[in-house]
């Protein structure tokens, strides 16, 4: 009866650009189906919302400006932080040591190498930004942060050297 | 190469530099999509680094793409809500030096080139919430749940918007050719969505 009486009912907004997004499932894609097929308005409105998409996308993407990715490397020479924390990784090996400005300043920034993507082949630079980063993309051991709190080891390793310095 | 693809526990993190790289280009793409001028989403791509560089700590396990575009697209509404507050009134001056202060570089030579200015105009014209929603949606391609999750409103919410951003952007476009598409969209409904 509800079907009956939904039949001819125009889409809504709503379901007009979930539908030009082919997110709708089961009967209300069924039914946006249907109803697009008979009814020229809202099959109009359909073609609207993908010719926008369509037009955007077809727009070029903005080049990254090489002098913002050299500001966005010295970012860990630049940026004083405030919190000071400490984790321990899985391996135990500190993956947040005790920094501030003082210990920025230790920071090696690498240098620029627009050559290919094998960095993991190159030697390991470990600055606290790096360690830091580590603990982001392996497992958000950051939320041990604060709990084991372990004496700040700085380990500067220079890439240019290609051997660890451990801190004294 | 092979260590890394055969034994993933031996991992090697990557650096501040490898995190730079892998995703500056995306951070900037949305921060220019949305503010519509490069010294906007120029500061806007730095302020979301320093961010993320400060805030490691903070970070709950999530996909790192999806932090980045929260704290760029909150970043952006902020600037938003704030010249709004202000009113433009005292902007003029200090955007114009920091433009100013850039140099002419061959990118920008070739982003004036390349850019479509009529789409990001059109783009630039939209009430800020829906060219958010659209930007997320079509240029990042996020979900309507992620965009959801991103913005904190409800996901009936982010539908209307997209259709209504998107309904004012083609007809911000309307003296192009109708129906025009890139011949390699061609079924359309299912390559819409990832």
């Amino acid at each position: 009866m509800m079907d009956g009486l939904m039949k001819d009912a125009h889409l809504s907004d709503e379901a007009v650009a979930a539908f030009a997004d082919g997110v709708l499932r089961g009967h209300a894609r069924e039914r946006a189906h249907r109803h697009t097929s008979a009814c020229p308005e809202c099959s109009h409105a359909v073609a609207v919302q993908r010719e926008a998409v369509w037009a955007l996308r077809a727009a070029p993407a903005p080049a990254l400006p090489t002098a913002l990715l050299d500001r966005l490397r010295e970012v860990p020479l630049t940026t004083p932080i405030q919190s000071v924390s400490t984790a321990l990784a899985d391996d135990g090996t500190t993956m947040f040591a005790s920094f501030g400005v003082t210990a920025a300043a230790a920071f090696v920034p690498s240098p620029p190498t627009h050559t290919n993507r094998s960095w993991h082949l190159r030697p390991l630079v470990i600055t606290t930004a790096a360690v830091a980063a580590a603990s982001v993309l392996t497992v958000g051991s950051a939320s041990a942060a604060g709990q084991n709190r372990v004496e700040p080891a700085q380990q500067v390793v220079s890439r240019d050297i290609g051997s660890p310095v451990p801190a004294p | 190469m092979t260590a890394q693809t055969e034994t993933p526990e031996v991992w090697v993190p990557p650096t501040w530099d490898e995190v730079v790289r892998e995703h500056a280009d995306r951070v900037y793409r949305l921060a220019y999509r949305l503010s519509g001028n490069r010294a906007d989403a120029e500061d806007l791509t730095q302020e979301t680094f320093v961010r993320v560089f400060r805030s490691l700590a903070e970070y709950t396990p999530g996909t790192f793409e999806g932090w980045l575009h929260r704290i760029t697209t909150n970043l952006f509404l902020d600037m938003v809500r704030r010249r709004q507050r202000i009113r433009f009134d005292a902007l003029p001056e200090d955007a114009g030096d920091r433009l100013a202060s850039r140099e002419a570089g061959p990118e920008q030579a070739y982003e004036q080139m390349n850019l479509d200015p009529e789409i990001q105009r059109a783009l630039d014209e939209l009430p800020a919430d829906f060219r958010v929603a659209v930007v997320l949606c079509d240029l990042e391609q996020l979900s309507y749940e992620e965009i959801a999750a991103t913005l904190g409103i409800k996901v009936g919410t982010v539908r209307s918007r997209i259709h209504r951003g998107r309904v004012l952007l083609r007809q911000a476009l309307a003296h192009r050719a109708p129906g025009s598409r890139p011949e390699d969209v061609s079924n359309a409904e299912e390559v819409m969505r990832r």
